[in-house]
């Protein structure tokens, strides 16, 4: 049965498009969420913004992780991932609750409305 | 299974610890919310104890255990005392007025069990033999402490720091798991000794090497080492000085045991003797470390907040110490002496550093925790002025002994201890010919000497400043006791050096020399430091260099 479903699926593999994509795609893919998010965070200034530039980072990373656990035939890629989203989903809850904190205390989201810290 | 379990015992009795706090801190009776502080004490002593008989682990460094999670454990110890008082000061002030207990209110329980969270979060990077939980084992580090710094205080600039160390960390973070997934790629499994086997086999690549250089610098942020050491003055000025005391200690040392496990999957058997790491990495920790310490020891001499310059002198002992890292462990020929090894061993070095500059850098933390003031409002006032520190001696002898003593051992003093650990780094580094960078090394510590004699002679020579409103000291007992343990054991653990020195060298123990040695290594080590005079004459239990 579950031969047949590999067969249906290596079938279908063949004649769909993405039977042309590689792990070089993926990990084209994955660099450039990953440049977008550093650049998005080095220049961006919203505080939303710049934490999502860090989750585009993390999901970089995380369609890299799965592209090389289908590379090498390997689970321990997918769990990673599973592991890097919980992570991401505890940055979430944090920057979400820090973000809420400057905006009760300054009424704005911008990063450089808290310049106290100079020296 | 169970010999799995046996590696976890310390952090299992924390996390216990850590939700029992957690529940307690929410009772409505003052005396029970106030034993959080006592309780995590208890978990944190139960956890040193079982930290020290820390079974042998399969990894790259099988002796690791004892030595590191000991460290860890006894360092937080120092600190905790620090952290009582932190937050609820004015909360439980109210309810002493008679105001109605509030649950929302009260932030003790939740402060101490981040607390507890973050320690088990560096006692798991020492244990890490996979990339899945040496990530995992980082952030758990630093989750925390983003709110113990965010919380630390009701001042806006605490927040402000919270702010800017979380997004920071953020980065710091994805860099180094981006780092990993190139390491997995490279080699197809997250298992560091598989990784390293499979590097040695197969040669790196270059998309392995890609991965060490990345997850070497995001893992520098969590160090603070350049080039991710911008937040570091900051973040430290802006959260109360008990916590810059614990974010100078537990993040760093995650960070270097973190690093010895990501470094040790190239190891250090490149080279033209075999005992150096990979050319191209080689050269990124030079000139990060050469860089570190430079920059660290320069800017400090720029401040005027005892704060600062504390953060900046905690970015450039990050670059001593990244030195320890880039000599890697020594090469032994047979003939040689076993402190002879010891003293050319960079990772015992870096290690033994390692426990130096936690009991020497919160030292002088504890005395600037001391010295707060409050406003009417009861909004506390750190003075971390280098001119409130003017004749301390004189106003109050204990403190200011304590700074006196502790930031000559933080410039390297001969007698003190922080001069051993800056010893055992320049003897290894030269031992693996790295000539320059001993200049370096040099330059930066004279360089340092400014700043901490500035540290040490403003308390001791100059007369109390009259212009400063007087220092009305919060009497804080704990932390005064902080202070003195600290000041003490840089003076008194100066006659155990030798036993650390080889505790250290045997945590760097790798595999290949273990067989049937180690244990008995362990073993010595134990009783060495019991009994405060190891006598390890067998070769054996050294760490040997294993290209195979």
């Amino acid at each position: 049965m579950s031969g047949l479903v590999d067969m249906n699926l290596n079938a279908l593999l063949a004649v769909s498009p993405l039977a042309d994509v590689t792990l070089y795609h993926y990990l084209v893919v994955s660099a450039a969420m990953f440049s977008l998010g550093i650049i998005g965070f080095l220049t961006r200034r919203n505080m939303i913004i710049m934490f999502l530039c860090t989750e585009l980072m993390f999901q970089g990373v995380g369609l890299a992780l799965i592209a090389f656990g289908r590379r090498w035939m390997d689970h321990s890629g997918e769990v990673f991932v599973i592991f890097v989203l919980t992570i991401a989903a505890a940055e979430a809850a944090l920057a979400l609750a820090l973000v809420v904190l400057l905006y009760r205390k300054k009424g704005s989201l911008d990063a450089q409305a808290w310049a106290q810290l100079r020296g | 299974m169970t010999e799995k379990l046996a590696l976890l015992h310390p952090e299992i009795v924390l996390f216990i610890t850590a939700t029992i706090v957690m529940v307690l801190g929410l009772s409505r009776r003052v005396a029970v919310r106030k034993s959080c502080a006592a309780i995590t004490g208890l978990g944190l002593l139960i956890a040193a104890w079982l930290a020290w008989d820390s079974p042998m682990m399969t990894g790259m460094f099988p002796g690791l255990l004892p030595y590191g999670k000991t460290v860890v454990v006894v360092i937080s110890l120092l600190i905790l005392p620090l952290l009582t008082g932190v937050v609820d000061q004015d909360y439980e002030s109210d309810v002493a007025k008679g105001e109605k207990f509030d649950p929302l209110r009260s932030m003790r329980g939740e402060f101490y069990s981040f607390f507890l969270f973050s320690v088990i979060g560096v006692l798991l990077c020492v244990s890490a033999d996979d990339l899945i939980w040496l990530f995992l084992a980082l952030e758990l580090t630093s989750l925390p402490t983003y709110v113990m710094v965010a919380t630390s205080s009701k001042r806006l600039r605490a927040q402000e720091a919270g702010v800017k160390y979380f997004f920071l960390g953020a980065l710091g973070a994805a860099i180094f798991l981006y780092g990993f997934a190139m390491l997995y790629g490279a080699t197809g499994t997250t298992n560091i000794p598989e990784i390293a086997q499979s590097l040695t086999v197969n040669g790196i690549s270059p998309i392995a090497t890609l991965g060490v250089v990345l997850a070497i610098v995001g893992v520098s942020f969590k160090i603070a080492a350049a080039p991710m050491h911008f937040y570091t003055p900051d973040v430290y000025q802006g959260a109360a000085s008990p916590v810059a005391a614990y974010l100078a200690f537990a993040p760093k040392a995650a960070g270097f045991f973190a690093l010895m496990h990501i470094l040790s999957t190239v190891g250090w058997t490149h080279g033209a003797d075999g005992t150096a790491l990979p050319a191209d990495i080689r050269v990124v920790l030079w000139v990060m470390a050469a860089l570190t310490m430079t920059v660290g020891n320069v800017l400090a001499l720029l401040q005027s907040s005892v704060k600062r310059l504390l953060a900046y002198s905690s970015i450039a002992h990050s670059g001593y110490m990244l030195t320890g890292l880039l000599v890697g462990p020594a090469l032994i020929a047979q003939s040689v002496t076993p402190e002879s090894v010891a003293a050319q061993n960079g990772l015992a070095a870096m290690l033994f550093y390692l426990f130096t500059y936690g009991v020497m850098t919160v030292g002088v933390f504890a005395v600037i925790s001391c010295l707060e003031t409050r406003t009417p409002r009861n909004t506390e006032i750190e003075l971390d002025s280098i001119e409130d520190l003017k004749g301390l001696c004189r106003r109050q002898p204990v403190l200011g002994w304590a700074l006196v003593l502790c930031s000559l051992s933080l410039l390297g003093m001969p007698p003190l201890l922080g001069f051993f650990g800056k010893l055992f780094l320049f003897t290894s580094v030269i031992a693996a010919h790295e000539y320059v960078l001993v200049v370096v090394m040099a330059i930066n510590a004279a360089i340092g000497a400014v700043y901490y004699l500035r540290l040490a002679l403003g308390p001791l020579v100059d007369e109390p400043n009259e212009f400063r409103p007087r220092a009305r000291l919060i009497v804080s007992y704990p932390r005064k006791v902080t202070a003195v343990v600290s000041a003490v054991g840089v003076v008194a653990l100066v006659l155990w050096t030798t036993p650390i020195q080889f505790a250290s060298n045997n945590a760097t123990l790798t595999p290949g020399s273990d067989e049937g040695g180690a244990p008995l290594a362990i073993e010595s080590v134990v009783t060495g430091k019991r009994s405060g005079g190891p006598e390890i004459t067998d070769n054996s239990l050294l760490p040997v260099h294993n290209p195979e």
